[in-house]
């Protein structure tokens, strides 16, 4: 088998050889993925050949397709490897440091699952082990794109986390997936559910170090059950060269409450595909959240929100800049079906392109197949104003000084209607810092 | 005594319609002048020009205690010590009116306790603390944002005020409490331009000069019994005193209403 890798796997052989990393590096083929099925259940090892197949059939996306427009991705696939073994973890940082008081923890290393802490009443685990006791979410589907069936083909573990009904965890539940080794792509799954009547607030933090061209591919599912109330917020600080092609699917059911946060602040490209589905009636949706670009980032956002029982609701509110050659993407569709009687559904998308290479794509679309409901969107793209600069110049600030503060404000909005307080800090300082940053540079 | 805010030959144009047609203008420290006039005659503009607002270009002279200001930014004219109270002054979402004085402080090397101190006191003299958390003028009424500018002020405590219809849209105490804080800073280190349409703040706190000013002009200046006149006899009774033919009658003066219209603050 490895003389077999060698010969056709020429490329990824030579980074391989060159790590000293040789035996443990795994290309995206049947091998890998009887090498992964070894020793699961057999309803695993099934879904994962089937989503091999659909692996096989489809062709990395590309910029063309109406879903990937703008999106350069740079990398194929089936020349990365995934790590057999996991790398050294990293240190905490700002965002984690933030969150000291937390109910439980895991933390999943290049794919591997390295520790897990818990003091809650919730389930968190390995979804490997949890898989019989816990059947994990069919929400992707692996004909969803190709990463969707290297995701669930090639998931060799990941995290599932469980609120029992009618149980309340007060503080925060922390998910941190790692990327550490260069030239690599992991498949973390992301398993969330909060049974009837539960609350959970839940963090995933996505890094990587700077310098380290890894790919992070998580299958991010949360099931919200009838009268639950969930907040997943996902942190993207990625370095400079890591990609994170993230899937987040979620279903939310009667009478349930679902709060998304979205910081996006790193990667070379960082993509969040989120479809929401209102399943049961009166629940609700809210994905609030920011991002900033820096340099030559790419931030995609495609989300799609789906409402289907009777009287569900949705807010969608994102805030985003960009600086330097950065590029964002907002793409968000707000679709009701023909039995969604007393929906509202709102969007709002608000980007500052601070720089004259930056560009910032915002389309909200909607698809409406009922009446009776209250639906709106809102989006913009442009520079800071120029009434409030004058006015804050007026008292006395400095352009420099009043730009600061104007991108503080722009961002707060955001800031102040994040899920979880705790994020509200780092989130803040993160973003002054990179303004701080590109004014120091010369390139706002 | 030495002149706060000095202004000579002061024209101004935005695009290509001429709105000052040549100011000259006088406030001593430790004086308050009221600056008159009808709708339309530059009042605000003139607060603009010299404020530095990018949308104008402006020829002519203006010095701030003897400083030249005309080619300086807006930030620099206001270090400077020339401020105003805006008239109609832009919402700035996500910013909070204690975080913009705090910044203003800042920029100018001002101990930040000492800021602190500053805008605790101006805040209890305008009732400001429910607001000075809120973001600055987001949600407030016309009267509200009044009060909040002639706070920043109170806080900046410019060497030159210009005071834009700061008396207007508010009640009868909060007119007496302007008039009273506009009274006190009338001190030896600031000079005071208070454009407004009514006479009655001008009963609490007496103009040391009254200005008129008309089709960008100043046209005549006065004593306080300036400002009785007009409210006696209006502006056209002033008008055929000076002889001034009315706007109407010379058509081409003003331009446009609609152009007016268009103009992101009220001229």
């Amino acid at each position: 088998m490895n003389a077999f890798l060698l010969f056709i796997g020429l490329p990824i052989a030579f980074v391989s050889v060159r790590l000293g990393v040789k035996s443990s590096m795994l290309s995206l083929n049947s091998d890998t993925l009887e090498r992964l099925n070894a020793a699961v259940p057999a309803s695993l090892a099934s879904r994962r050949r089937d989503a091999l197949r659909e692996y096989g059939r489809l062709d990395m996306p590309n910029p063309k397709e109406e879903n990937w427009k703008y999106v350069t991705l740079g990398f194929d696939l089936d020349h990365m490897t995934i790590p057999a073994t996991p790398g050294d973890s990293l240190p905490e940082g700002d965002f984690l440091a933030a969150l000291s008081d937390r109910a439980g923890s895991a933390v999943m290393v290049d794919g591997h699952l390295i520790g897990v802490e818990n003091h809650s009443e919730a389930w968190l685990g390995s979804a490997l082990e949890a898989w019989e006791a816990y059947p994990p979410s069919d929400l992707l589907t692996p004909d969803t794109d190709k990463f969707a069936a290297a995701a669930i083909a090639f998931s060799s573990d990941g995290i599932s986390l469980r609120i029992p009904r009618n149980r309340a965890v007060e503080a925060p539940l922390v998910i941190d997936v790692q990327s550490t080794l260069p030239d690599t792509v992991t498949f973390p799954s992301l398993d969330i559910r909060a049974e009837e009547n539960s609350e959970a607030t839940v963090v995933v933090l996505l890094r990587s170090p700077d310098g380290v061209a890894s790919v992070v591919v998580p299958n991010l599912q949360t099931t919200v059950g009838d009268g639950a109330r969930l907040s997943v917020t996902t942190v993207g600080i990625m370095g400079n060269e890591g990609v994170t092609i993230m899937h987040h699917r979620s279903r939310i059911g009667r009478d349930a409450t679902f709060r998304a946060g979205e910081i996006g602040l790193g990667g070379r490209l960082a993509r969040i595909d989120l479809r929401t589905t209102l399943e049961g009636a009166g629940g609700s949706v809210e994905v609030v959240g920011l991002y900033f670009g820096e340099m030559e980032q790419v931030l995609d956002y495609r989300l799609v929100v789906n409402h289907v029982g009777r009287s569900t609701s949705s807010d969608v509110f994102l805030k985003g800049a960009v600086e330097d050659q950065a590029q964002s993407v907002f793409t968000g569709l707000l679709r009701i079906e023909e039995d969604a009687v007393g929906t509202s559904a709102f969007e709002t998308n608000r980007n500052l392109v601070l720089s004259d290479g930056a560009k910032a794509n915002s389309v909200p679309n909607l698809e409406i197949l009922c009446n009776d409901i209250i639906c709106g969107h809102g989006s913009s793209v442009g520079p800071l104003e120029t009434e409030p600069m004058y006015y804050l110049m007026s008292r006395g600030l400095s352009r420099e000084r009043a730009e600061r503060v104007l991108v503080r404000g722009f961002f707060e909005e955001a800031i102040d209607r994040l899920p979880l307080d705790d994020l509200d800090e780092p989130a803040r300082q993160a973003v002054n810092r990179r303004f701080a940053e590109a004014q120091e540079g010369g390139r706002v | 005594m030495g002149l706060a805010l000095k202004v000579r030959r002061l024209k101004a144009s935005v695009g290509s319609v001429r709105i000052l047609n040549g100011i000259d203008l006088d406030v001593p420290f430790g004086e308050m002048h009221a600056l008159m006039g009808p709708n339309g005659s530059g009042k605000s503009t003139l607060c603009h020009v010299l404020c530095g607002h990018p949308d104008f270009t402006a020829e002519g002279e203006a010095w701030v205690d003897g400083r030249e200001v005309m080619g300086l930014e807006a930030d620099e004219r206001a270090r400077q010590g020339l401020v105003q109270a805006f008239q109609s002054p832009v919402a700035v979402p996500g910013v909070d009116l204690a975080e913009l004085m705090r910044e203003a402080a800042e920029e100018r090397g001002i101990d930040p306790e000492e800021a602190d101190r500053r805008i605790a006191e101006a805040s209890r003299r305008f009732d400001m603390d429910p607001f000075l958390e809120r973001s600055i003028n987001d949600d407030l009424s016309g009267g509200e944002k009044k009060r909040s500018e002639i706070f920043q002020i109170s806080v900046l405590s410019p060497k030159a005020a210009l005071l834009d219809e700061t008396d207007s849209g508010l009640d009868i105490d909060m007119v007496r409490k302007v008039a009273a804080a506009v009274g006190e800073m009338r001190g030896p280190g600031m000079g005071v331009l208070m454009i407004t349409h009514h006479s009655r703040i001008l009963n609490y706190v007496e103009p040391d000069r009254v200005h008129v000013m008309m089709g960008g002009r100043i046209v005549t200046s006065g004593g306080p019994n300036l400002a009785q006149e007009l409210e006696r006899d209006g502006y056209e009774g002033l008008r055929k005193r000076l002889g001034i033919e009315t706007p109407s009658a010379a058509a081409p003066a003003r331009p446009s209403s609609d152009f007016f219209t268009d103009l992101p603050f009220e001229v």
